[in-house]
């Protein structure tokens, strides 16, 4: 560092004509290796030699990198589910539901009418466990033929959801302006459509579309995504205030980066919750519609199941009542289920706990937050 | 557990003590082990004196106070005795108090103040509702306590008419503060224990609170408790200072004294690394090392793995407290040692010696910011627009010049604008007026939107690093992506392991080591000056011409701001580029700009007021606000401070600004003209100095000299 006395004083109109000059050969334009040259002060704290030209001994791997990824998305998640009682309670009903969809459809046999005898109550032959319909319908292979359409109903449902609201919601949020304007009427006219009427109607126009799973998830989530969109815009805007945004935009990154690795992380617990309730919405919804009657069904279902069992008279007939109470509790299961999955899967998001289910740093630092709690006792 | 523990004891006089602690220890349970957040404290404090208690963040100052109020929030455990005695009357045990006599307690006998004055109101219930559910909380005459409060008010140059027909919104930072202070007074408390009263709030205003806690305490008999982590600014308000450094004591002793003959080898490595306005550059150097964790504090003296003096003896046995003088107990082993070896940077004065910085500019400047304004908010546009028109000029017509390698330090209070203009000049906040100049081409020019510029050379050339380094990462990416992207996006001919070379250099450069360790990390894992550093490397990857540094070293503790401004010189020097610091506090905005040669702006209300060398602006300011400036900045070993340079403490309406000079209504030295004619910039520098000055007086010939001065008697 090298100062020169001289001193010129120039007219001009700017406040500050004079300012220090510095070697006159520096010209930080380069996008390059500007700093390949570097002249250092006196003192400091930090170590020698330029910063770019300092390398690393280690060389990474294809390997290295194939590990880091796995570290990251497989072995890391397992490591805090397990320790979640939530996340392995869930997990086990959720396999359940999936083997029941996947193997159990092999396994267990379709049945027909007459397939056994009338009315059989549950746990009263190893032949119908579960028992039979009056129609003498084996009620466990009901049930089990039901899951893939239901959980592919589910998903694709969840999906939409989650995706169409998210997508509206980080982008309403971020660019604002006549994007945000447009988006955002868009997204109010779906939540002010009443959503069931809708439904009808719809099941009543495509009624070719209605019997395919997909777009009958997707449909019974039609006006869902809207409230998703809202509540997610309202956060993206808190967030995009945040300075590792204002970072980021000053770096030019990209705006799907901005948006997906900046800003989708921080909403992502949100996100899961969001995409779990939407999943146990579309199943009621589907199962309330298939015992209305409202859409038009082919195959076995639970919904249809507590149609016929209801029009059978199960509420008041108890030798009929395990027709009813079987795809309930089909229902109120898997709804358990994913519920329980959504809510560990919150700590799989949070970097402190991720941090802690790995061998690098120190863990948490103490933070106890205590002013405002301080704040309260005062407050009495 | 040493011997000197009962001579420090009894050597002290039996007088008057209102809070005793005695062995006192604050403890949370956590995941990885008993965390003490305040470690078997000993502590007295006396009835009418003010006792300032200084430590760092984390050093367990916030615990303490709360400790002395039984009012540890869950799930921390107090342990040791918490003795209070009234006047007249019993000792009375805190610890022991039930919850009914503890909120008796808490306001009627020791009553605190928090931090967060914003927070600290309830925004839906106007000031008086506040004062009258305080008192009849407590079953006191509710007309005889609004007549208190409304001395009070007026006690803290408040209109108390105002004020209790005031919603919390519609005060500033500063009022709201000191009717914090008076709402805490208004049950007639014993003791008044101040928690960072006065963080939040600018210099100005924390100097005049400062002065008025004295009037305050004269005249309603207290005993102020007062907790911070700004050692000047208590230095000549408290009688006795206590030095808290990780979760204990280490010197407690009259204020004088700590000062000039401080003991322990923490406190003078204290003020060695408090940036001021007097001291020689060379003698401020950082503290080494960082403030251990409460989970494992270290065996013996908790300062030893920082201490220069530190032996065997250090990290087997807790020093308890030596006698370092009348009522001076130091918790040092070495503490004769340490008053002979480690100097102070503050015994000696004047003896300066820094280059000359005036030189002469590089023929281009690299950003040319001209007549620039921002404004922010809706005009009433006339047409079924019933509301007001709502625009706040944030920047009003600066025009400044920023060189290669050049440090420029904006200075002024908070909504000066200061911020804004900084935005502005490194294009992240679109000007409403005016142009900016990237090397003679208008950086806006072709972009259509509001944030985002055309060309990806400038967007490139400008970068910002912010003040708070704990929200400009993101805390969902490790260090290895945070440092990867700026590199992906800029120098996309580099792979994988060329970036990380980059990037393991870089860190280590810095003085982050072992960085592979530290890649992994996600930033809740790094303490906050590593943070910073990151953050610093992360604009320095991409090789800027320009930083915008906000605030950069305001939200670091005290004894790493002077190595983070260090390193932030050091990497200017190595990287060849520009910083434009932005800063409330002059003494950092001395060290930077001088140790640099660069200059110093002086803001106030989005103008610029003066311009100048850091010699000249700290030496010999011209603008009335520069001089505030410099009284608002307290400086150690320097008493009876005169009255404050300024008329009123409260700065007017930023909707609203004052006419002519802005700053006529606060300026001891307006006279009419400054009321309606707005100052030109005069060039009041020399030979060696730049110097230029907003203000008529610094005009020989003005009509300003002729004009009435403001009457104002107040």
């Amino acid at each position: 560092m090298k100062r020169s006395d001289d001193d010129d004083r120039r007219a001009g109109d700017s406040i500050d004509e004079f300012v220090p000059a510095r070697p006159a050969e520096s010209s930080g334009g380069s996008a390059g290796d500007g700093a390949a040259e570097t002249v250092r002060s006196d003192g400091g704290t930090v170590g020698s030699g330029s910063p770019f030209e300092t390398t690393s001994s280690t060389e990474e791997t294809r390997g290295d990198r194939v590990r880091r990824f796995l570290d990251e998305f497989v072995r890391t998640p397992w490591s805090i589910l397990r320790d979640d009682w939530r996340a392995l309670v869930g997990f086990v009903i959720v396999s359940v539901y999936v083997l029941m969809g996947t193997v159990g459809v092999y396994l267990v046999e379709t049945t027909s009418p007459a397939a056994g005898p009338k009315l059989v109550g549950a746990f009263q032959s190893s032949e119908f466990p579960l028992g039979t319909t009056s129609a003498g319908k084996d009620i466990l292979s009901l049930t089990v033929h039901s899951t893939p359409s239901i959980m592919i109903m589910m998903t694709s449902g969840a999906v939409f959801t989650v995706v169409v609201g998210t997508l509206f919601g980080v982008v309403t949020g971020y660019k604002g302006g006549l994007v945000d304007t447009a988006l955002s009427t868009i997204t109010d006219v779906f939540i002010n459509i009443p959503g069931l009427p809708l439904v009808i109607v719809l099941a009543t126009l495509l009624e070719e579309w209605i019997n395919n799973p997909v777009t009958l998830g997707v449909l019974l989530a039609i006006a869902a995504w809207a409230g998703l969109a809202r509540a997610i815009r309202s956060q993206v805007l808190t967030i995009r205030s945040e300075s590792f945004v204002e970072s980021a935009r000053a770096m030019d990154l990209s705006t799907r980066w901005i948006l997906s690795r900046e800003i989708v992380p921080h909403l992502m617990p949100y996100i899961v919750v969001n995409m779990v309730n939407a999943a146990r919405r579309v199943i009621f919804a589907a199962v309330a519609l298939y015992f209305l009657g409202v859409l038009p069904f082919s195959d076995a279902n639970w919904g249809v199941m507590l149609n016929n069992a209801y029009n059978a008279g199960a509420l008041y007939r108890p030798s009929a009542y395990h027709w009813l109470l079987v795809p309930m509790i089909a229902i109120s299961g898997i709804a358990l289920g994913l519920i329980l999955l959504a809510q560990s899967l919150d700590r799989v998001f949070n970097p402190r706990v991720r941090a802690r289910h790995q061998n690098t740093g120190d863990g948490e630092r103490l933070e106890p937050d205590t002013e405002d709690d301080a704040k309260d006792m005062m407050n009495v | 557990m040493t011997l000197s523990r009962s001579d420090a004891s009894t050597a002290r006089p039996a007088d008057d003590v209102v809070i005793e602690l005695r062995d006192t220890s604050v403890e949370y349970g956590m995941d990885r082990g008993t965390s003490k957040v305040l470690n078997e404290v000993d502590f007295e404090v006396q009835r009418d004196e003010i006792v300032g208690v200084i430590g760092e963040s984390g050093s367990g100052k916030s615990m303490f106070a709360s400790a002395m109020l039984d009012a540890v929030p869950e799930p921390g455990v107090t342990t040791g005795e918490v003795i209070y005695r009234p006047e007249d009357g019993e000792p009375v045990s805190v610890t022991d108090l039930s919850k009914e006599e503890l909120r008796r307690f808490r306001w009627e006998e020791v009553s605190m103040v928090f931090q967060g004055a914003m927070s600290s109101f309830n925004p839906v219930m106007d000031i008086r509702t506040h004062f009258v559910e305080t008192l009849s909380a407590h079953d006191y005459d509710v007309d005889r306590g609004i007549e208190r409060a409304r001395e009070l008010l007026s006690d803290l140059y408040l209109d108390p008419d105002r004020m209790l027909d005031s919603y919390p919104h519609e005060l500033s930072g500063g009022m709201k503060q000191r009717v914090l202070i008076a709402l805490s007074l208004v049950l007639e408390p014993e003791v008044l224990v101040m928690d960072e009263p006065t963080a939040a709030l600018d210099l100005l205003m924390q100097r005049s609170i400062v002065s008025l806690l004295e009037e305050i305490k004269e005249k309603h008999d207290l005993t102020i408790v007062f907790i911070t982590h700004d050692l000047p600014l208590v230095a000549d308000l408290a009688d006795r200072l206590a030095v808290l450094y990780a979760f204990e004591f280490a010197e407690v002793g009259p204020s004088e004294d700590i000062l000039e003959n401080p003991a322990h080898p923490y406190t003078r490595a204290l003020l060695n690394a408090t940036p001021n306005l007097s001291a020689p550059l060379e003698e401020m150097r950082p503290i080494e090392g960082e403030s251990p964790d409460p989970v494992n504090i270290p065996d013996g003296c908790s300062y030893h793995p920082r201490c220069p003096l530190s032996d065997e003896q250090c990290v087997e046995s807790d020093p308890g407290p030596y006698d370092a003088g009348p009522e001076h107990d130091v918790h040092c082993h070495h503490w004769e040692q340490s008053v002979e070896d480690i100097d102070v940077a503050f015994a000696e004065t004047d003896e300066r010696a820094f280059t000359s910085a005036a030189e002469k500019a590089v023929d281009e400047p690299l950003v040319s910011l001209s007549d620039v304004e921002v404004t922010f908010g809706s005009e009433n546009d006339g047409w079924l627009d019933f509301g007001e028109d709502e625009t706040v000029s944030a920047v009003d017509g600066v025009s400044l010049d920023v060189y290669e390698n050049d440090v420029l330090v904006l200075v002024g209070e908070s909504g000066c604008g200061k911020t804004t203009l900084g935005k502005t000049a490194v294009g992240l906040q679109r000007p409403t007026g005016g142009s900016i100049e990237y090397r003679q081409r208008d950086i806006w020019e072709g972009s259509g939107g509001t944030s985002s510029l055309a060309d990806e050379e400038i967007r490139r050339a400008l970068q910002i690093v912010h003040q708070d380094p704990g929200s400009s990462l993101n805390s969902h990416q490790r260090v290895r992506t945070i440092l990867e992207q700026p590199l992906k996006r800029w120098h996309p001919e580099l792979d994988g392991n060329d970036r990380r070379e980059r990037i393991l250099g870089m860190l280590e450069y810095v003085g982050i080591t072992p960085p592979e360790d530290y890649v992994e990390r996600y930033p809740h894992q790094l303490s906050g000056g590593e943070q910073q550093r990151i953050a610093l490397i992360r604009t320095m990857l991409i090789n800027p011409d320009l930083i915008l540094a906000d605030e950069a070293v305001s939200a670091l503790d005290v004894s790493l701001r002077v190595g983070m401004m260090d390193l932030m010189i050091e990497l200017q020097d190595a990287f060849d580029t520009s910083f434009l610091f932005i800063s409330h506090d002059l003494s950092n905005a001395r060290y930077l700009a001088e140790k640099t040669g660069g200059r110093i702006g002086v803001m106030y209300l989005g103008r610029l007021v003066e311009v100048g060398s850091a010699e000249r602006i700290i030496q010999n300011p011209q603008h009335p606000y520069t001089k505030a400036l410099r009284w608002a900045t307290p400086e150690l070993g320097e008493e009876a401070r005169e009255d404050p340079p300024i008329r009123t403490i409260d700065i007017p309406d930023a909707q609203d600004p004052p006419s002519g000079c802005r700053y006529h209504t606060r300026c001891p030295e307006a006279r009419e003209v400054c009321t309606t004619e707005s100052p030109e910039f005069v060039d009041v520098g020399d030979e060696t100095q730049i110097q230029r000055s907003a203000c008529f007086r610094a005009l020989d010939e003005h009509p300003y000299w002729q004009s009435d001065p403001i009457a104002d008697d107040s």
